[in-house]
């Protein structure tokens, strides 16, 4: 007669050899592939080169006569990272043992915030990022006079008729307004695309899990 | 990890873990770095124990949560998540057991969806229909139903009538 699977399943471990745990060295030390842990490792990573850099870039700036310019970097990057930071404490309250709905719910939520709050950010970071630099050239100061100051001197000229609002010519203003708006249409769809190339199909998965488990709650 | 607690709260349930992580894995290798990570996760989350639940219960929830979201390396050393392995045929142990009809069993459960393993384990273990949904999080109503399609599908793989 044919044996059901719970025959199968029981007689199968009447031995319990195949039962024995595999050996393990040195577990603690091991590096950890649970993805919870490789985002975590990934984010400290990731905030402590930010912050390391964004020091290193302002004491750099002080020699190369660009402070303004690094000072608008850096308030940027420091806001990123004290956002992250906080996203960070988020990730490691996930409880392991609750059920696995409410795991992988939990990580779920975490993953779509972190992109939602990094996608905003983006959105506004590269803009501002820009504007740093021109504001950096404008107030680099050589020679006793801004840079910016001398810049529209040259143009004025040149072109004598050109209209300036505050001291900076309407055509420039326009240009940089127009560079700022691309880069915040594209920060968020560029962080997007970044984003699913290293963690598109874990979201998929995730997602599909996700699907399956509330197709049994209903 | 002190050798301690390996010993007294991991090792006695290693069965679990061996039972569950075998679901999830095609290879010796694989299987190995499961077990290894259960066990730190477990060993790592142990604050987050409460008396509510059994020890063995909440040693399952670990378990299948960390199989459920492991990240694993692939020969490219490119890392895709959960099972999202190589197909079967490339890597598959079917040596695991000394039993020729486990080994075939297991192998007509690693071609479930990850949810559906889950719950043929749980089963198998001799999980109530309350146990399993507390474990997975889902309503005790549907375990039986889904219980049942699960058989029927692994008699169907068992069958050769799905590859």
């Amino acid at each position: 007669m044919e044996k059901s699977i719970e025959n199968i399943w029981k007689e199968g471990f009447l031995k319990n050899d195949d039962l024995t745990a595999p050996k393990i060295n040195n577990l603690y030390n091991q590096k950890s592939i649970h993805i919870i842990d490789k985002f975590r490792r990934m984010f400290r990573i990731n905030l402590i080169s930010i912050v390391a850099g964004a020091f290193i870039f302002l004491i750099v700036s002080w020699f190369l006569h660009i402070p303004v310019m690094v000072a608008m970097f850096f308030v940027t990057l420091m806001v990123l990272v004290f956002i992250n930071k906080s996203l960070l404490n988020e990730l490691e309250k996930i409880d392991k043992g609750q059920n696995s709905y409410q795991y992988l719910k939990d990580f779920s939520q975490w993953i779509k915030k972190q992109i939602a709050i990094n996608q905003r950010i983006a959105t506004f970071m590269y803009p501002v990022f820009f504007m740093s630099f021109i504001l950096g050239l404008w107030f680099n100061n050589a020679k006793d006079v801004y840079l910016g100051e001398r810049l529209v001197k040259e143009i004025l000229h040149v072109f004598p008729e050109t209209y300036l609002v505050f001291g900076v010519p309407l055509i420039g203003i326009v240009i940089a307004g127009l560079i700022m708006a691309v880069l915040a249409w594209y920060g968020g769809r560029i962080y997007l695309w970044d984003l699913n190339i290293i963690y598109g199909s874990v979201l998929k998965k995730l997602d599909e899990l996700l699907i399956d488990l509330e197709s049994l709650r209903s | 990890m002190s050798n301690d607690f390996y010993n007294t709260s991991i090792l006695p349930f290693a069965g679990i873990i061996i039972k569950l992580c075998r679901a999830y894995t095609n290879s010796q290798e694989d299987f190995e770095d499961y077990y290894q990570e259960v066990c730190l996760q477990i060993w790592r989350s142990k604050e987050n124990f409460r008396d509510e639940s059994e020890w063995s219960t909440w040693v399952y929830r670990i378990s299948l949560n960390v199989c459920l979201t492991l990240l694993k390396k692939k020969k490219n050393n490119t890392q895709h998540f959960v099972s999202d392995v190589l197909p079967a045929e490339e890597t598959e142990d079917n040596c695991a057991f000394s039993d020729e009809s486990l080994n075939l069993l297991y192998a007509a459960i690693r071609k479930l969806s990850e949810i559906d393993r889950a719950v043929i384990m749980l089963y198998l273990e001799e999980k109530s229909q309350q146990e399993i949904a507390d474990i997975i999080g889902t309503n005790p109503n549907n375990i039986g139903v889904r219980v049942q399609r699960i058989k029927m599908k692994l008699k169907k793989i068992l069958d050769g009538k799905i590859d």
